[in-house]
């Protein structure tokens, strides 16, 4: 049996759980762009810990390669300089972790929010129930049919716009309206490619139709300004202002048939 | 010889670049109406006369351009004719504090002077103007310079007739523009609400030239009695530069009021100097456009709060500048208001239970599994004092009115030269936690404001201005718990150790051999 150098289980399992933390930290604060809560990924570390843990002493051996080094650090006479390096630096860092976690926080909460949640199979507006799966643009066909009428109902869809979202979507449709900077979260941008661009127009109509208060729990329906436009809009003005958007934007609705 | 080649190619492109960008400016007038047909109409109207589909819903309404008035320009005060550059830079950098945007994150440079050359035409602009704004020798800003133009701006009430002693815009008369519209001049403290840019050579421009289609009126015009001298007008400018740098401005990373603790009596009047070491929180205010009945032409922008606890009750000071006093039945109130007039107000909005968790209600007025506590406080009218109310709300449809008094709810407020300052002081407990909020120090408690203005667009009921949720906390004092309790973490973890390596070593005596 050949023997092959390799990591310490002790080691091993550190590098395990420090990877992750980072892990977490390097998707969240950077690639996501949203700092993570502090009490979730305490929890989340928790689950990894106790799962790491639970591999690592799975047999009576793996235990003991475990064990075994802390054992030593402890009982071997010839580590002496070393165990006392880390007797002092262990009570001190449980120490500043203890004052630093009593010290009472004056940062804000973080809030996290899905901007793009599932849409609901169905809906109810207008007094119906719509299908969204199924659920099309009636003007849209004009695109092709009747360009002069879909003129028309674009230029009919940018006045519902300046009545009722240019106020925070703003009038370049960039999220920037006049009362945009007042307000948690911000209205959202629709010349960016990350929004109306990736999604159809039926997920826009059930967005406009019942607003932030639609919105399912994980999207903070709460804090959402988003109006619901149900009650304002009729049901045609609201298929018009989403030509609206597209046609402003230049972007083009994610359909069934592109896929 | 190649390498020569290419760079007699390469100066040639840069040359005709060169010229294509000069020769490029004096706009094309169809391109200019394509793009205005896309992007401008919706405001400014087909014809140029401000009668897109926004006419009604913002304020100042989009301009007239038939009407020939451009705001901002720094041709002569009697010329009518902007420079070209005046209307290329309001396109480019919009107008702040209206809906006016700048343009130029969305279009070229070309475009932008295409649709110079459009909009100019609909006033039929043609010739360049003969006369220039004469900046003479620019007086740099200092001590002596602000004294000057602060005795100037009050000499005969000369800008204070409009302007208010403290620049807020206070008037002691109603102002129209050119559209016979309502306009409050402008709040001169709030430098992120000058349309023109709170530049002191802007400023110069505008109090030379005045804003045309406003009556804010030219002073360098020989014929007014205020005219003032071009030295003067700098001394002015220096002033109003300086009246522009307040501590009263929205910081969007701060979102959270702080409110220290105090030992003794909580200052529970308005005018209570302690109110002015506490740190000020500063939000925009944004109009209701959400529910209900809408407001869409607001006049109130920010609210500045402040808050301060003892062991029994919290005490909250919210600022805001409103140009008028609105007290129904004053004669002088009724005077500069809108008809009809309403009172002023102010109110509070906090979760009755702190949330643990992310879920809060919902900002507008509480949903149905989470209602809100509201406190709200009015003007009073000519023949009623002042009154702060209680309400708990679960939605705009659903609101149960609560006696403040019961709760220990009061409030006091005062108003000075264009701002009012109002005081709400509650228990910090009450005898009703299932209806009231209970304050506990450390914790995050949303809390929300809404503010009226009863003298703009007659504001009452859901038609007010708003913020969304924000943080208040109860800064907990500074105590010795947590250096205590570490210094025990640190003697527990040592003591355990060195137990542990003590009966290690035992142990190994004891076995000998193992
Ligand atoms: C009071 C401000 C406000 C007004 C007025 C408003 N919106 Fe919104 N809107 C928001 C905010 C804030 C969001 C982002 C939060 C959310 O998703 O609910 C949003 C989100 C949206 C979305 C979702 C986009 C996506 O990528 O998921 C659509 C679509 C939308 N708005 C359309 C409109 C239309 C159309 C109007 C006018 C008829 C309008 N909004 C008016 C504030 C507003
Ligand atoms: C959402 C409405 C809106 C849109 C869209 C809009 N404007 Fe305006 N614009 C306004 C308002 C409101 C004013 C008047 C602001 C004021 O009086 O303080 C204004 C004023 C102006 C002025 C007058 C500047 C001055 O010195 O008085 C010019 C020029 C102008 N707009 C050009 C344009 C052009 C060009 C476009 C299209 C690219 C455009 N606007 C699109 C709302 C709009
Ligand atoms: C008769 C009333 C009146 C008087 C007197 C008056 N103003 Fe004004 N002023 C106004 C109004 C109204 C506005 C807002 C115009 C608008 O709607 O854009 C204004 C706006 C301004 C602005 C803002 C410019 C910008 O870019 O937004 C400045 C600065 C200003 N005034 C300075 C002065 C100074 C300095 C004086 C005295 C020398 C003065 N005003 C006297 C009515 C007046």
């Amino acid at each position: 049996m050949i023997k092959k150098r390799r990591i310490p289980r002790l080691l091993q399992l550190v590098l395990i759980v420090a990877g992750v933390y980072f892990g977490f930290i390097l998707t969240f604060d950077v690639i996501l762009g949203q700092l993570i809560p502090k009490s979730l990924l305490t929890m989340y570390m928790f689950f990894v810990i106790t799962g790491v843990l639970m591999v690592f002493t799975f047999t009576e051996e793996s235990t003991r390669e475990l064990i075994d080094p802390i054992k030593a650090l402890v009982e071997d006479p010839s580590k002496k300089v070393l165990r006392n390096i880390v007797f002092v630096i262990v009570p001190l860092l449980a120490g500043i972790y203890t004052y630093s976690s009593l010290l009472p926080s004056f940062e804000a909460p973080v809030e996290l929010r899905t901007i793009h949640p599932a849409p609901p199979s169905k809906m109810k507006a207008y007094g119906k129930r719509f299908d969204l799966a199924t659920l099309e643009n009636p003007y849209r066909k004009y695109e092709k049919e009747d360009p002069d009428k879909f003129r028309e109902l674009v230029r009919e869809g940018g006045d519902v716009y300046i009545k009722g979202c240019q106020y925070c979507h703003g009038d370049k449709l960039d999220g920037k309206g006049p009362y945009a900077a007042g307000l948690n979260p911000t209205p959202l941008n629709f010349q960016d490619v990350g929004t109306i661009a990736q999604l159809q127009e039926s997920y826009i109509f059930w967005r406009i139709a019942t607003g932030g208060p639609g919105l399912p729990a994980e999207a903070a329906p709460w804090i959402s300004s988003m109006p619901i436009w149900e009650d304002f809009l009729s049901e045609d003005e609201t298929w018009k202002v989403i030509l609206f958007l597209y046609d402003y934007t230049g972007h083009q609705p994610r359909s069934w048939e592109h896929e | 010889m190649r390498q020569i080649n290419l760079f007699k190619l390469v100066l040639f492109v840069a040359l005709l670049l060169v010229v294509g960008i000069t020769f490029a400016k004096p706009g094309d007038l169809d391109r200019g109406k394509e793009i205005y047909d896309k992007r401008c109409t919706w405001c400014h109207g087909d014809e140029g006369d401000g009668l897109g589909a926004a006419e009604g819903y913002v304020n100042p309404p989009p301009r007239d351009f038939t009407s020939g008035n451009y705001k901002i320009k720094s041709s002569g005060f009697d010329e009518m004719v902007p420079n070209d550059d005046d209307v290329y830079r309001m396109i480019r950098d919009g107008m702040p504090g209206t809906s006016m945007p700048g343009w130029s994150s969305l279009l070229s440079e070309q475009d932008m002077w295409d649709l110079v050359a459009y909009v100019k035409m609909f006033a039929e602009f043609e010739e360049a103007p003969e006369q220039q704004v004469d900046y003479g020798t620019p007086v740099a800003s200092s001590a002596e310079s602000i004294a000057k133009g602060k005795e100037l701006f009050e000499d005969g009430d000369r800008c204070v007739e409009c302007h208010g002693k403290t620049g807020k815009g206070d008037a002691i008369k109603g102002l129209k523009g050119d559209a016979s519209e309502r306009t409050w001049p402008r709040n001169l403290t709030k430098p992120w609400t000058y349309v023109g840019s709170h530049d002191p050579k802007d400023i110069f421009a505008r109090i030379s030239i005045g804003i045309p289609g406003t009556e804010m009126p030219s002073f360098a015009d020989p014929k007014s009695k205020k005219m003032l001298s071009i030295e003067e007008r700098w001394h002015v400018a220096n002033y109003v530069v300086s009246l522009a740098k307040t501590q009263r401005v929205v910081d969007a990373e701060n979102t959270v009021i702080q409110a220290d603790i105090l030992e003794g009596d909580l200052p529970d009047s308005p005018d209570d100097e302690r109110w002015e070491q506490m740190m000020p929180t500063t939000f925009f205010l944004v109009p209701q456009i959400i529910g209900k009945e809408r407001l869409f032409r607001p006049s109130n922008d920010t609210i500045t709060v402040r808050a301060v606890y003892n062991d029994k009750a919290i005490a909250m000071l919210m600022e805001w500048d409103d140009r008028t006093k609105s007290i129904p039945g004053d004669e002088r109130a009724e005077k500069i208001a809108d008809k009809p007039i309403q009172e002023d107000g102010v109110a509070v909005q906090l979760p009755i239970e702190i949330p643990d968790k992310m879920v809060k209600p919902y900002f507008g007025m509480g949903d149905a599994t989470h209602p809100v506590n509201i406190w709200h406080w009015k003007s009073g009218t000519k023949d009623m004092a002042e009154t702060v109310a209680m309400a708990n709300s679960r939605g705009f449809e659903d609101i149960e009115a609560r006696d403040a008094t019961e709760s220990g709810l009061q409030a006091k407020g005062s108003y000075h030269d264009g701002t009012w300052r109002v005081v709400m002081v509650r228990p910090l407990t009450t005898a009703d936690p299932e209806n009231d909020l209970q304050f506990i120090e450390g914790r995050f408690i949303p809390i929300a404001f809404a503010a009226w203005d009863g003298s703009n667009n007659s504001e009452k009921g859901s038609r007010h201005t708003m913020t969304t949720w924000y943080w208040l906390q109860l800064k907990p004092a500074t105590s010795a718990m947590p250096i205590i309790m570490a210094l025990l973490i640190v003697g527990l973890f040592a003591g355990i150790l060195f137990w542990w390596a003590r009966s290690a070593a035992a142990n190994k005596a004891v076995g000998g051999d193992s």
